[in-house]
């Protein structure tokens, strides 16, 4: 495992010269920093070049306080069984990204929910406009700011909840006689 | 002949009738929905009951909102309901369709399913056994045998408070009229 | 500019909604076709009825309050996705758990495999419009319920994997109930073929019906016993195996040809796999702790730091990515189901030159669930 470690990080290395490693991980991992115009040359080279032909998986993490959108793209490799992240920070009041659906087919739909969720264009995507929400005319709901208990106390309606409140302790207590058992005296309301 | 006394004769007879033979239309609206082929196949048979699924809402007596309801499908809740014919009843099942359930702070789910379309029997649980629901069945039966499940009335006469509810969640409101 | 005759065929199409009301259909989505006559030109998926938002609701809660939120995320199946929470915790705290802990791990994943085959017979017979197999199939479906009810208390959602072990031991007896429940299954599982694979009709539906091809079969991210159907060996619980899988005797099926008879079979046969698997689980459980207690909930921190935790589902890869920065709430946990490929991109270019008769069986052997695709 250490030496196949130590062959992938050699050639990322050699050939991309902004890829940061983090080689500190007990299992089969490895994980690669680089900068957004890299990742459509650094993903077609682990796909093509080093057998990285299954992509598991496109996240983002939303990182307010210092106004960045982190990408997160996991792939795996069948042959060497170890999987790599590559990961790359953009901007967050004006994200856009480059489009990768020419190397996997199915990063459509991830581009898609997040250009959706976050509000991150990625130029040349072609795809319809909604996909998830209907109609939505709020800011992207995934960011940060955006409160979803305040949103939906104010659209839907709450029912109320009982005038009288009661304890379900107390009110089988009352209405059978019985003492209330040992297990549930020791949670508080 | 004596009107009151024959309509009651001719109500009993329709109520018997329709509470023995209720179809359910095939629409699972949310994650209830995995109890009901239990509820439909060979333990939990339903079919002794006279509940068997219904293809088209034409067709249908009962709408089973199983679950919690998204406003896009909430949209095609109403389109649905409003295409069955009368008598036709709602079943709310879940713990959803009564407060919100676990999903009370969610920016996509409505809360209280009574403010959009009426609704007859409540099912509670998370979700509900197969018994539990073949006890809210019995439930409707009996509500039919006494000519109170009046869910469908209720709409036609309160037809614009439904509409403005309706309307404050779901902001493209392209639908046809329900005059009948 | 002249048109063409593919123009012009194309302006004869209508569309159809195969939609959120529909008798075959797997779930609430909506497929839109463009049909010529009876044949399918072009198909768009659309999802979105069942959207609740669970990761934005899960910044709210602590790390055990989520937990208890995400089982509803494949509502056939649950337990894979809680497998995947708990390791992906676990491998960013370092938690270790007890041996005994993770046999009983794999009884209950191997138990929601064989309840989810089930449910998957009654779906892909009932597409093709044979009724019978759908009432003895998810009838038996009820006696592994039952099991788990007496387990953890709920027949559908368990909430019982969780981050440290398991949440209860097993009780007395419990065992003896599995291995009789199994030797039933093994008896039923004749009468399933007699029944299902023997008749004429199912394979004549079924041969050559919507083949996806050995070449594009990864790079298209075809995942489960879709590809496995399609003559590819990949298994997530060989090939990156997790909890005991590698103390483990059993092997994965392969089938050549790709198209909806294959598949099925490769499904005949893992069921046969997973009745093994756990009676060699039961024959080596050892004795001992079952969960590693975790600290006061309302006060449990993660360090730093990002994991990422695969599972072998009924459907193919479950994967869930967690991020932490050091509090009580999680900063981002987004989870992936086998369907998101499967149920759009896949299905919507498999679905042109078919039939509409075939697209409900289409849907049910890709294993299209749409709770998992928009969550």
């Amino acid at each position: 495992m250490k030496e196949i470690k130590a062959n992938i990080i050699n050639r990322i290395k050699a050939n991309f010269s902004d890829a940061k490693e983090k080689n500190d991980f007990a299992y089969n991992r490895l994980d690669f920093t680089v900068q957004k115009e890299t990742i459509p040359s650094i993903l077609f080279y682990l796909k093509d070049e080093m057998g990285f032909i299954h992509l598991s998986h496109i996240s983002c993490v939303d990182w307010i306080e210092e106004g960045e959108f982190e990408l997160v793209f996991i792939l795996w490799s069948p042959e060497e069984k170890i999987k790599v992240f590559v990961k790359t920070r953009i901007d967050r009041e004006n994200p856009v990204m480059d489009n990768i659906d020419m190397i996997w087919r199915q990063a459509n739909t991830y581009e898609r929910e997040l250009r959706e969720m976050y509000g991150i264009q990625f130029t040349g995507l072609v795809a319809p406009d909604e996909f998830i929400l209907e109609d939505w005319q709020g800011p992207p709901p995934m960011r940060r700011d955006f409160d979803t208990e305040a949103y939906a106390d104010e659209t839907f309606f709450n029912r109320p909840g009982r005038e009288d409140a009661q304890d379900v302790r107390e009110a089988i207590t009352k209405r059978s006689g019985e003492d209330v058992p040992d297990f549930a005296k020791k949670y508080s309301r | 002949m004596n009107d009151k006394n024959s309509q009651k004769i001719v109500d009993f007879i329709s109520n018997w009738a329709r509470k023995h033979s209720i179809w359910v239309l095939a629409y699972g609206t949310g994650c209830g929905a995995i109890e009901i082929p239990p509820t439909m196949t060979s333990r939990y048979d339903a079919e002794r009951l006279g509940v068997r699924g219904a293809a088209t809402p034409r067709q249908a007596d009962v709408l089973l909102i199983t679950g919690y309801l998204t406003t896009k499908s909430l949209k095609r809740v109403i389109r649905v309901y409003e295409q069955m014919q009368d008598p036709k009843y709602v079943i709310g099942f879940g713990s959803c369709t009564i407060n919100g359930g676990m999903y009370y702070d969610s920016y996509n789910t409505i809360n209280a399913l009574d403010r959009y379309i009426p609704v007859d029997v409540y099912i509670n649980g998370c979700m509900p056994r197969p018994e539990a629901v073949l006890s809210g069945f019995g439930k409707l039966q009996q509500l039919i045998a006494e000519g109170k499940a009046t869910g469908a009335t209720k709409y036609k006469e309160n037809l614009e408070w439904y509409r403005a509810n309706q309307k404050k969640v779901i902001p493209n409101w392209v639908m046809p009229e329900y005059n009948w | 500019m002249q048109k063409n005759t593919q123009d012009k065929m194309r302006e004869k199409a209508t569309t159809l909604y195969f939609g959120p009301q529909h008798p075959g259909i797997t779930g609430n989505m909506m497929i839109r076709l463009k049909v010529e006559g009876d044949t399918i030109v072009k198909a768009t998926t659309e999802v979105g009825y069942l959207h609740r938002g669970f990761e934005k609701l899960q910044e709210k809660r602590n790390w055990l309050q989520s937990f208890t939120v995400l089982c509803r995320f494949c509502v056939p199946e649950p337990d894979p996705v809680e497998e995947s929470y708990a390791r992906a915790v676990e491998l960013l705290e370092g938690r270790e758990v007890p041996e005994r802990a993770k046999y009983i791990r794999v009884m209950m994943l191997e138990l929601a495999r064989m309840g989810s085959y089930m449910l998957w017979y009654g779906g892909q017979n009932a597409a093709l419009g044979l009724y019978t197999m759908g009432q003895w199939s998810v009838g038996d479906r009820n006696y592994i319920l039952d099991l788990f009810e007496e387990l953890t208390g709920g027949r559908v959602y368990h909430m019982y994997i969780w981050p440290g072990g398991v949440r209860r031991d097993l009780p007395e007896g419990f065992t003896d109930k599995v291995l009789r429940t199994m030797d039933y299954f093994e008896k039923r599982l004749k009468d399933y073929d007699d029944l299902m694979f023997s008749s004429s009709i199912f394979q004549k539906r079924t041969k050559g019906v919507a083949v996806i091809p050995k070449e594009k079969a990864v790079e298209w991210g075809v995942v489960g016993p879709v590809l496995r159907g399609s003559g590819i060996h990949s298994d997530i619980r060989i090939d990156d195996p997790y909890e005991v899988y590698d103390k483990l005797d059993f092997i994965v099926p392969t089938e050549e040809g790709g198209d909806i008879w294959s598949r099925a079979l490769v499904r005949r046969q893992e069921v046969r796999q997973s009745i093994r698997i756990i009676r060699q689980v039961i024959d080596k459980m050892p004795k001992g702790e079952y969960y590693n207690q975790i600290p006061n909930p309302q006060k449990w921190a993660l360090p730093k730091g990002d994991a990422y935790a695969r599972t072998e589902a009924v459907r193919g890869e479950v994967g869930m990515y967690i991020v932490s920065d050091g509090s009580i709430h999680p900063r981002r946990t987004h989870f992936r189901g086998a369907a998101y490929v499967h149920g759009i991109t896949l299905l919507e270019n498999l679905l042109v030159g078919e039939n509409i008769a075939d697209v409900s069986a289409i849907m049910n052997s890709l294993g299209t669930c749409p709770p998992e695709i928009e969550r």
